[in-house]
């Protein structure tokens, strides 16, 4: 609560029995200091203005302004009242070891009530509490207890206990068992003579003064730790937001609105410092601004205009224009336009990050039973209003739906934002109802059973529904984690960040009963639906960047390519060749007929329509790479002792030269000896040497044809795609 | 004049998509290319009856108003005098369009070739020359061009099988079914269709969807709904109107020196403690796994609730491209989350260095509109679900409930108003409003084009509808008195149960007259003592602490 004031003072025993521990087990000094430092830790880290003070018992020193005369001895109030801070979360991680002495609980209390009474004198606080944890192992002068009891109810000063072993456990006959009890575990050994006593004293303490089930606020060190585990949320109190519900001109009905559920961020943003000083104010950040001209001539801030694009253009807008011309209207707003049904608000097209619950203003009963006939009517009509929310003048006004909310304490409307026009994208995406994909019978019902042992919500024997999972409970593991790391380097600084903590880790992931009962249907279905990750080659080495895989596999793998660089790329480049590409088509080529998977006839024919691409552009590159292909196209025809397409492709590209201008190319082509390929080669070949030879020898009588209109089939953008 | 009322009907709708095209992405290039016509006009002059109005370009508001001039009746002289009609070759269109494309030295990440036209046999059966048109068309789309046929309804019908069969793309993404486009009889529907594939459908991220050990179907993540925002601004230098380059600096405030990145750290202070870290630690701590979504389980339907909103949906749908079998299994689980009306419960990470955040994945079954056309898509919703640090507390503020005779007034109120909604029913006023006025500037108009706020309740209508409604209700909750408009000032007239902000500090006669004789008085506030006034009936004129003091004084002593 805000303006609320609340004092808190820690007493904790650092005396010789607390450092007592069952082997394997923590002592009950190493709880007792977790449950300080993981109370004060959220008190910091959450900024409440609760004031802390930490008083310790059995020290070796005494430090306290009661000591006198052999008297309060072993105490030492080592922080007094105040604000909690990162000061004190050091402190209690260096400075709060086990001591040797033993302490007396109620003359610690003294202490504290005396702080407490001292040091808040003259202020107000709502509440003063005194939490004391200790193992109740030593002697204590009984009779200052009624005094004392008598000075918590005078004072109003609330008590709570924490301690190694549960309430009930001082009953006779506590055995071996319940002390393996793992939830509780006692002392290692039973409670002592002291403990049993000393648990009467403080039952009697906590029943007797005024507080209901007094019993309550005794606590064991673990379950305080689990409590405390997470790190307090950060409250904020809610705005409220007054308004009028209005339904046409006349009909109108006093609200206020409340912010219900919202997409909380972090309360504060990191600044920047500088790395040898720390301090901020070191490091300065600046904008300039200059001309995109060779001086990068600087342009002062207020020189500067806003443009906006309007297509290639950019039309100058000033501030002040916008502003005249801006959209405007009349402020807080919640009008509505009309009713419709609930079922034509789509969820999945909720927008903004908030839902507001609107309820009718306070201490108007008026508005209250005007808006419950709102909202009963809408709810017996399962239909939402349709509003106009702004929330002030110079906020956007917006779209969205009222939903009836009826609870058994409280009614209310609930607001969402709706989509705009603009805002709303139609995909299309081709339909599942494919033969391709359709799953078979035996595939559903795979699916079927992987439903059936994964549903997290259940009916007990009792018929009453229980859910195993509920994100709405668990905390913001981003603030979490956040915080704990925080901890770790203000108190530990130097050292790295330490591991999610495993409660955490543990509150994310699948509850175990829902793993253990999913692993055979998960294996079926694993058998039903073949999944292969489909390798490719520009993929593999983003994802592994995208996705920061390190692994060690991928490591491996780079040494294995950098040993055998040449033959290993142009094996992995082989691999995935399924046709005949534009980047290195001869490579392409060669490489698919080593693969032998398509006939020859086919690969031929895609290498000619990628030459054909290449030679629709007049330009000495391409015809450079349209020589290599035919190259290419040559040496495997002979090689393989098939003729005919590389003869009739040539012949037919002889045919075209004239009408496509490519007088240049054919002159290349001559250049390189690149003719038919003669009986003599091979031996199909319906060609003789002499034919061969006089075919590269070019008819010049049509020289003087027009050159065709220029071709270009823009095979650039394609090359640049796949570079 | 066949020809020219199509031609003129073309330019109109290409005019309406350029607007369009300029307020979606004005990044995009896009060339105007008439054929069929008498002059002719292309790069090289090459090709007959082909005329490039605009070449391949950024659309800018000369281009715009261009176009306009080719609207309406004066239009369509203007277009006869400069482009006139002739006759029609499709491939040499397409061979020009081809150059266009190639002449351009930029990358493109996407080329589209929309052809409108009316005429489902363009050459009139001149097999040549629609030879030569299949030819240019193949050529194209190998080298990537998607061609689109944006077909007018012609009497007799359109049959796209008789030629453009063979032309246009084969629909996306080689589904066998596939989107039949009908021909449209109206310009509207087809401007829609411009509209709808203007936006690139570009996944937000491609991840996997894990079920288990070993079993990752692979999804790509779209956003089909974004808040839409008034597109950024350009600085500009105020004398010449040149865009200027921002440049960012960090240095030291002490040397001036430039900092480099590993000069600094990042810090946040809390408890009285400057805590540090360094800057890759800081993402370090955001990060909990890589991105992915991991099933946790499902839940029947009724258990999302309403409120759990916290951003947004975003639409998933399988990835055959990376994980071969994955629309398999999504389809599968597709069918069974719809069929048992449960939604699966996933933990995600949609971004490397994000945290975690649980979302329910809404099954979607695809729906279809009479004409095939695809009104959702198949996949699913996935809903984003709060937190604990989410949700607020709220004191809410208890009433009587209205009875059944208030609530059935209100049903009569309620069902005068019904309406059909529809999603994309309204349009954003800011945004509208902000496109009229850089079109005004622009394109040099007198004044912006005036926009409709369609989320303006029509109160006349409302008002006409419900007649004597709203006063009847009015009596059944509202005493005569009372006034819902009234300033809040007005509040603590209403109701007996006032608003009392701060508890009242009632004083006794006992304790008053104690202060009175300790002279104690001076010590209270003036609300207190004014109260203390009213509780013993002093009358008082003046309103100083003195005078009310004196006052009491005066009656107490008395």
């Amino acid at each position: 609560m805000a303006g609320s004031k609340t004092a808190v003072v820690l007493c904790m025993d650092v005396g010789l029995t607390m450092s007592n521990s069952a082997p394997g087990e923590e002592s009950s000094f190493e709880l007792a200091k977790k449950v300080i430092q993981k109370f004060v830790q959220r008190q910091v880290f959450s900024e409440t203005k609760i004031e802390l003070a930490l008083v310790l018992f059995g020290t070796d020193s005494t430090d306290n302004p009661l000591s006198q005369d052999g008297q309060y001895q072993n105490i030492r109030v080592h922080r007094h009242l105040r604000i909690p801070d990162c000061e004190l979360l050091i402190e209690i991680e260096n400075q709060v070891q086990p001591e040797s002495k033993e302490g007396d609980w109620l003359d610690a209390l003294v202490v504290c009530m005396d702080l407490l009474h001292t040091e808040t004198k003259g202020k107000k606080y709502d509440c003063l509490n005194i939490a004391l944890l200790t193992d109740l192992n030593t002697q204590t002068n009984e009779e200052s207890l009624e005094v004392i009891i008598n000075n918590l109810t005078q004072s109003g000063i609330t008590m709570q206990f924490f301690l190694p072993f549960p309430v009930e456990e001082d009953k006779e006959g506590q055995g071996d068992s319940e002390r393996r009890d793992p939830g509780h575990p006692g002392t290692g050994k039973g409670l002592s003579r002291e403990q049993k006593k000393n648990m009467e004293l403080v039952k009697e303490m906590m029943l007797s003064l005024d507080v209901e089930d007094g019993l309550d606020e005794i606590h064991t060190f673990r379950n305080a730790i689990e409590e405390l585990c997470m790190f307090k949320r950060v409250e904020r109190r809610p705005v409220a937001w007054p308004c009028q519900l209005t339904i046409g001109s006349s009909l109108s009905i006093r609200i206020v609105g409340y912010k219900a559920v919202t997409d909380e961020k972090p309360k504060k943003m990191w600044i920047t410092v500088d790395a040898q000083s720390h301090q901020k104010d070191d490091v300065k950040r600046e904008t300039v601004y200059c001309l995109d001209d060779d001086n990068e001539t600087e342009v002062q801030k207020d020189d500067i205009i806003q443009g906006f694009r309007y297509g290639s253009d950019i039309v100058p807008f000033s501030k002040v224009d916008q502003e005249q011309m801006k959209y405007k209207h009349d402020g807080k707003c919640f009008a509505v336009l009309g009713f419709t049904k609930q079922s034509a608000i789509h969820r999945h097209q909720f927008m903004g990050s908030q839902i507001l619950k609107i309820f009718a203003a306070r201490d108007d009963e008026h508005a209250g039973v005007a808006l419950s006939a709102l909202i009963r009517a809408l709810n017996e009509l399962q239909m939402v209003a349709i509003v106009r929310y702004a929330y002030n003048r110079t906020s956007n006004p917006q779209v969205g739906a009222a939903f009836p909310c009826i609870k058994q304490d409280s009614e209310c409307l609930m607001y969402v934002q709706l989509p705009f026009m603009e805002d709303l994208r139609h995909f299309t995406f081709p339909s599942l109802e494919n033969k391709k994909f359709t799953p078979s019978d035996a595939q559903l019902s795979a699916v079927d059973s992987l439903i059936d042992s994964m549903m997290l919500v259940e009916e007990d024997e009792n018929g009453e529904q229980r859910d195993l999972f509920k994100p709405h409970r668990i905390p913001n593991p981003a603030f979490q984690r956040h915080f704990q790391c925080l901890h770790h380097r203000a108190v530990s600084p130097g050292t790295p960040l330490p591991p999610i903590e495993p409660w955490l880790k543990a509150a994310l992931d699948r509850p175990e009963v829902i793993t253990e009962r999913c692993q055979d249907p998960l294996d079926v279905l694993k058998r039903k639906f073949p999944l292969t990750e489909v390798e490719k080659k520009k993929k593999l080495k983003t994802s592994a960047q995208i996705f920061g895989k390190e692994s060690e596999e991928s490591e491996a793998k780079k040494v294995k390519e950098d040993e055998a660089e040449e033959y290993n790329l142009a094996n992995i480049a082989e691999g995935s060749v399924t046709s005949v590409g534009s980047v290195d088509p001869a490579r392409d080529f060669r490489a698919l007929i080593k693969q032998k998977i398509l006939p020859f006839g086919e690969v031929c024919q895609q290498l000619t329509h990628r030459i054909e691409q290449l030679l629709s552009n007049k330009n000495t590159q391409y015809y450079m790479k349209s020589i290599t292909c035919i190259q290419a196209f040559r040496e495997q025809s002979v090689k393989l002792a098939n003729a005919e397409h590389y003869n009739s492709y040539l012949q037919s590209l002889k045919g075209s030269i004239p009408n496509r201008g490519l007088e240049v190319f054919w002159e290349l082509l001559v250049q390189d000896g690149l003719t038919l390929i003669s009986k003599d080669e091979v031996e199909g070949s319906t060609v003789s040497k002499a034919e061969a030879n006089q075919f590269l020898v070019a008819e010049e009588q049509k020289e003087e044809a027009a050159p065709a209109p220029v071709e270009d089939t823009g095979d650039v953008d394609d090359l640049l795609d796949m570079m | 004049s066949k020809k020219q009322t199509w031609m003129k009907k073309q330019t109109m709708e290409h005019y309406q998509s350029w607007i369009g095209k300029i307020i979606s992405s004005d990044k995009d290039l896009v060339a105007l290319v008439f054929y069929g016509t008498e002059e002719s006009k292309n790069p090289r002059n090459s090709f007959k009856h082909v005329y490039v109005y605009h070449d391949l370009s950024e659309p800018g508001a000369k281009r715009v108003q261009e176009v306009d001039a080719l609207r309406g009746e004066k239009g369509a002289k203007l277009a006869a005098e400069t482009i006139g009609s002739g006759e029609t070759s499709l491939g040499d269109a397409l061979w020009c369009c081809a150059n266009l494309y190639s002449d351009i030295k930029l990358r493109l990440s996407h080329k589209r070739l929309m052809i409108f036209t009316c005429r489902d046999e363009p050459h009139g059966g001149d097999s040549v020359k629609d030879r030569q048109a299949r030819t240019k068309a193949s050529d194209l789309k190998e080298t990537g061009v998607v061609i689109d046929l944006m077909h007018l309804m012609k009497p007799g019908g359109f049959d796209i099988s008789l030629f453009f069969c063979d032309i246009v793309s084969p629909p996306e993404d080689e589904s066998e079914l596939g989107l039949q486009l009908q021909p449209s009889d109206k310009l509207e529907d087809l401007l829609k269709r411009v509209r709808a594939k203007e936006l690139k459908k570009r996944a937000l991220a491609r991840l996997n969807l894990c079920l288990g050990e070993g079993i990752n179907v692979a999804v790509g993540i779209y956003a089909t709904a974004v808040a839409a925002r008034k597109p950024g601004s350009i600085k500009l230098y105020r004398e010449t109107n040149e865009p200027v380059r921002s440049k960012t600096r960090t240095f030291h405030t002490q040397t001036g020196s430039l900092l480099l990145p590993s000069e600094i750290k990042k810090a946040q202070y809390y408890g009285g403690k400057e805590i540090v870290m360094e800057r890759d630690e800081v993402d370090a701590i955001k990060k909990f796994d890589d991105p992915g979504l991991f099933l946790i389980g499902f839940k029947p339907m009724e258990k999302l609730k309403l409120h759990h909103h916290i951003r947004p949906a975003v639409f998933l749908y399988p990835e055959e491209d990376e994980v071969k079998g994955s629309s398999c299994l999504f389809s599968a689980l597709l069918k069974k989350c719809s069929e048992r009306n449960v939604f699966a419960l996933c933990r995600f990470i949609s971004r490397r260095n994000y945290p975690p955040r649980f979302v329910a994945l809404l099954p979607q079954n695809e729906e279809l509109d009479e004409g095939k056309v695809q009104i959702t898509p198949p996949g699913f919703n996935v809903i984003y679900l709060p937190f604990a640090d989410d949700f607020r507390t709220l004191d809410p503020p208890q009433f009587p409930s209205a009875s059944q005779t208030q609530v059935d007034k209100m049903k009569e109120i309620v069902s005068k108003l019904r309406f059909k909604y529809r999603s994309e029913g309204f349009e954003n006023p800011v945004i509208q409003q902000h496109f009229r006025n850089l079109e005004a500037l622009a394109l040099d108009m007198m004044a912006p084009e005036e926009i409709e706020d369609l989320i303006m309740p029509k109160v006349d209508q409302i008002d006409q509808r419900l007649g004597p409604l709203v006063q009847e209700f009015k009596d059944l909750v509202y005493p005569a008195y009372y006034n819902p408009e009234s300033k809040p000032a007005a509040k603590r007239k209403t109701g007996q149960s006032g608003a009392e902000k701060k508890p009242k500090v009632e004083l006794t006669e006992d304790e008053l007259k104690a202060h009175v004789q300790n002279n104690t008085l001076v010590k209270l506030t003036v609300p207190v003592l004014k109260d203390a006034c009213k509780q013993f009936g002093v009358r008082t004129t003046g309103t100083k602490k003195q005078e009310l003091i004196d006052a009491l004084i005066a009656r107490l002593r008395s």
